[in-house]
């Protein structure tokens, strides 16, 4: 029966047709963002639908000096990387415990932490930066991971709780029957359980975290310590944008995501696989 | 025994809860409270002293500023059209998608890869679009669409906003219900085939009803997008024209910084916080007795 | 009701661990060597404020600065008020006139005593001077009117520069019937409607600081006011002769309709000297000023203003080393070459002398009408904090049609009413 499925037919064709056509209006961002990205600061501004004359490759130069590129990607790498374990961990640990444990804090919590995810970082920034600077993390890399945790906790723990929801007892209940401790229950039976919605978390709190200009912007003043949106950012002044500089620094920004998707995207499907035994 | 076990559970509360909570308190909580303090005094953000202002902002809010409640209405319609059309084209993708297509490998990354531009460099990109991509569109091909003013009139700056929204977010949207619509399982597909429903009413009857648990995780993702909204329009509109596209976050941002009355954007914040938490309150409290019943 | 409270305690017992683990920013001195922080906002000085730096540490082994630029243009102030309510303030920064000066008052270094004190041109000192004390260096000047094509002028005919309201509608006549667009309006962006355009109508008062005290006291509205009427009739003017879909052009479009000789004038300042440059650096270019009535000696003016000032935190502990480095930037040889060749800024100070060749023709043409005294005041800065973006929105909804001429001032009326209350 599943067979006639893998067959060509002019439906799924003009289904496939109709997909790809969407996909290159998806595209176009991108196309505007490559081409210009080669082009003089004049041809840029006069015309910036065509395909580039000259290909100015020393944009990208310019730009990776300008941004001392090396550096920022560390930066950015550490910040994001050591942010998205810790968030990935605790909060999948607090947010298991929170659905099997249905205590009056865990729910006052929840409350809390739902309602959170919708204050704009904008309105409690200043005070942000009073109480991160009272604790003594002000331009420290440890502070801006410190303020990742806290602000990525209500959207992680709200992920994990709803997927947590659907993930039956009975394993857990087996395995305390074993003699199993809850820590090994939790960390043998219901974490590998959490992996689909792990790579989730893991993907939306990157992408976050790679981008955020604001944040590090406020935490982290020593230039030695910049990531890479705030190394773009300079090229921004008041009046002028240096597009031929920015564009190839944003290029050079996105480009490790695009590549961590890729790479990661086998990762998800067989994520999601390995989910679906269980389900 | 009875007080092992209970000292044995705090411990475990402890250690599951603890750390998460702690990060929760210092850098939301306590600079919240701070800014619930602030929202009842006129500091201007800078000076070091502050002078107490009881509900005097509260009331200016309510009686002479219309900018917020105007900022507020544009919030609720962005959210509903970009809540629909993000969750309608993310939901329509993974379902055409989680079909044996030729390119569905290389079209799941090309719909979500917009994801991957954040913030204000999205915003800056799609401006030159609207502005010169467009109007270049126009000229080669005459077609009337691409030479709207699409920033310049209310109703298509809205538009425009939405656009880049649902761009920017259908792909992730699409990753989530892939998972879940993959994690629908085969034998009941089957089964409803061997009764003899159509696609469409296996779609309807097994494969929505199952992936109902992420529908609700991306609509409550897209409501929290789309409610905090504030780079796009930052970099794509600045709220204009004429204050169509001002969301609540950039009439905080700007009471606060733009017109330096920090006390009075503490309150702002402060009134947007608690309608959102009665709502989500409703919400827990309204999922909670669903899960009675069952 | 014990597991309820655990968390609480929890928190309780972590908090000084965390407190502790915390590391401080190192100090300001080593080695003898005292270091002063700079923030400022200005990107497009960034690179060569780096290179003078470098020539100041040669020349004062015992200072080091450490600059830190804030970019995107948009977050400066946040940032800034982030910066001194986190403690770590900055011994330099940089900052508005009028309002902002009063703002931040409590933290600025008098600077009255400084050499350059007196050289301080005298509309450029105004703007940082309470109760007769200078509270900060003027970074530069800057001016605006109608930046026009000089070539396109000639093409459609136009042998005079239109200095009334009316010659400049014959000249945007001449330039339509020649084929050319006559104005490119960037009216999406904010600043120029609500900072520049609609300061011809404060600036054109026969005293704008008092005008805008009368509107804060009920004295003086802008629906009776005369000038805010003429100022309607240019606004107009410009639209109809301008490009299609005003609101929609942005900055970049709109310098590059100039440039590329799409539109023969654009209302900008001579910032868009390097832009402009970038594009076609053979333009041979001028500026207009911008008429509101058919007065010729009033109306030959251009608009000329400090976009920021260097300010001292007075509390610093290096302001007297902070003082050195602004003394140099202004009275040294190196310090005068940045300022003129390398930032291409139009000095606010007389002792320090701009030539057409540094600062190109659009500087040198505002330098000229300075000096000539024919420089007419910005007083944005002067309007309750927030209220050129109100302005600029205000005027927006009347160029789209939403608002009536009476309804946009009654607008800008009902906005200055709310914003005036602090």
């Amino acid at each position: 029966m599943d067979t006639t499925a893998k067959k060509w037919n002019l439906p799924k064709l003009l289904v496939e047709l109709l997909c790809i056509l969407l996909a290159l209006v998806f595209l176009v961002p991108f196309y505007f963002l490559l081409a210009n990205s080669l082009k003089t600061y004049g041809a840029i501004l006069s015309d910036s639908a065509a395909l580039p004359a000259a290909l100015q490759w020393s944009n990208y130069r310019e730009a990776w000096n300008a941004t001392g590129f090396p550096h920022a990607f560390v930066n950015s790498l550490v910040v994001t990387v050591v942010s998205n374990l810790l968030l990935a961990f605790l909060c999948s640990m607090c947010a298991y415990k929170m659905v099997r444990n249905n205590s009056l804090y865990n729910r006052i919590l929840y409350v809390a932490l739902v309602a959170a995810m919708v204050i704009p970082f904008q309105a409690i920034m200043i005070p942000l930066v009073q109480v991160v600077s009272g604790l003594g993390f002000m331009n420290s890399t440890a502070g801006l991971i410190l303020a990742y945790l806290g602000f990525g906790a209500p959207m992680t723990v709200f992920l994990f709780h709803g997927f947590v929801k659907s993930v039956p007892i009975d394993l857990e209940e087996a395995s305390k029957v074993d003699g199993t401790s809850p820590y090994g229950t939790f960390f043998r039976i219901v974490l590998p359980l959490m992996q689909p919605i792990i790579v989730t978390v893991i993907i939306l709190n990157t992408l976050w975290i790679w981008n955020d200009y604001l944040m590090p912007s406020l935490i982290l003043q020593d230039p030695a310590l910049r990531t890479i949106p705030i190394a773009v950012y300079t090229f921004f002044g008041q009046y002028t944008k240096q597009w031929d500089l920015a564009l190839p620094g944003l290029v050079l920004g996105i480009t490790p995501v695009v590549i961590f998707f890729l790479a990661m995207q086998k990762y998800i499907i067989e994520g999601i696989a390995q989910g679906s035994v269980k389900g | 025994m009875v007080d092992r076990s209970k000292r044995s559970r705090l411990m475990q509360q402890f250690i599951f809860v603890g750390p998460t909570s702690l990060f929760f308190f210092v850098i939301v909580l306590i600079p919240f409270f701070l800014g619930l303090y602030y929202s009842f005094t006129s500091w201007n953000g800078i000076s070091q002293h502050t002078s107490w202002a009881g509900l005097r902002n509260y009331l200016h809010i309510f009686t002479k500023d219309p900018s917020f409640l105007n900022s507020f209405w544009f919030t609720a319609k962005f959210t509903l059209f970009g809540l629909v059309l993000t969750n309608l084209l993310g939901f329509t993708l993974a379902y055409v998608l989680t079909r044996k297509l030729f390119t569905r490998n290389v079209l799941r990354t090309v719909f979500f890869v917009p994801h991957v531009i954040g913030g204000l460099l999205l915003g800056f990109i799609w401006q030159f679009i609207f502005v010169r991509g467009f109007a270049s569109l126009g000229a080669a091909t005459g077609w009337s669409f691409f030479n709207l003013p699409w920033l310049g009139t209310e109703s298509t700056a809205f538009w425009a906003v939405v656009i880049v929204f649902v761009w920017q977010n259908a792909g992730y949207l699409m990753v989530i219900y892939i998972s879940a619509i993959n994690n629908v399982p085969k034998g009941l597909l089957e089964a409803s085939k061997v009764d003899g429903a159509g696609r469409l009413q296996s779609l309807m009857n097994v494969t929505i009803p199952l992936v109902m648990p992420a529908v609700t995780v991306c609509l409550f993702l897209s409501i929290s997008w789309s409610f905090k909204v504030f780079d796009l329009n930052l970099a794509l509109t600045k709220g204009g024209p004429f204050k169509a596209t001002e969301s609540v976050a950039l009439n905080i941002y700007n009471e606060a910084y733009t017109i330096s009355r920090f006390g009075m954007g503490s309150a702002k914040a402060i009134i947007f916080f608690i309608i959102v938490a009665v709502i989500s309150m409703l919400q827990v409290r309204a999922t909670k007795k669903r899960e009675v019943e069952l | 009701m014990m597991r309820r409270t655990s968390g609480w305690l929890l928190t309780a017992a972590l908090l000084p661990a965390l407190l502790l683990s915390g590391c401080g920013r190192s100090g300001g001195n080593e080695d003898g060597v005292t270091t002063v922080h700079i923030y400022q906002f200005k990107v497009e000085i960034a690179e060569a404020l780096s290179a003078m730096k470098a020539e100041f540490e040669k020349e004062h082994p015992e200072i080091r600065l450490d600059i830190q630029t804030v970019g995107g243009g948009t977050d400066y102030g946040a940032s800034l008020r982030a910066k001194f309510s986190s403690g770590d303030e900055p011994d330099i920064f940089t900052i508005g006139g009028n309002n902002e000066r009063d703002m931040w008052l409590e933290y600025l270094e008098d600077l009255s005593g400084e050499s350059w004190a007196g050289d301080v041109k005298p509309l450029a000192a105004e703007q940082m001077t309470v109760d007769g004390k200078l509270y900060g260096m003027p970074m530069n000047l800057e001016g605006y009117g109608f930046i026009y094509n000089k070539e396109l002028f000639q093409q459609a005919g136009i042998t005079e520069k239109p200095l009334t309201l009316s010659a400049l509608r014959e000249a945007a006549q001449k330039l339509q019937d020649a084929g050319i667009t006559p104005f490119a309006n960037g009216y999406q962006e904010w600043f120029v409607l609500g900072n520049h355009n609609v300061n011809v109508a404060f600036a054109q008062q026969p005293d704008p600081v008092a005008f805008i005290a009368g509107l804060t006291d009920g004295s003086k509205t802008f629906a009776a006011d005369p000038v805010f009427d003429q100022w309607v009739d240019l606004l107009d003017l410009t639209v109809e002769y301008g490009n299609p879909n005003p609101l929609s052009t942005d900055y970049n479009t709109q310098v590059t309709m100039l440039a590329s000789g799409e539109a023969a004038m654009m209302q900008q300042g001579n910032w868009t000297q390097g832009q402009l440059d970038g594009i076609d650096p053979d333009l041979n270019l001028g500026i207009l000023p911008m008429p509101i009535d058919d007065t010729a000696e009033d109306n030959d003016k251009l608009y000329v203003g400090v976009p920021s000032n260097w300010v001292i935190n007075k509390n610093s502990p290096v302001k007297e080393e902070a003082k050195v480095f602004l003394d140099w930037m202004v009275t040294s040889d190196t310090g005068k070459r940045y300022i003129t060749k390398e930032f291409q800024f139009i000095p606010a100070l007389d002792s320090i002398e701009g030539t057409e060749e540094d600062l190109g023709l659009l500087g040198a043409e505002v330098l000229a009408y300075t000096d000539k005294d024919q420089a007419l005041s910005w007083n944005w800065s002067r309007l309750p904090n927030g209220m050129p973006n109100e302005l600029s929105s205000s005027i927006q909804g009347y160029l789209g049609g939403k608002l009536t001429k009476e309804g946009m001032l009654k607008e800008f009326q009902k906005n200055w009413d709310n914003l005036s209350v602090q």
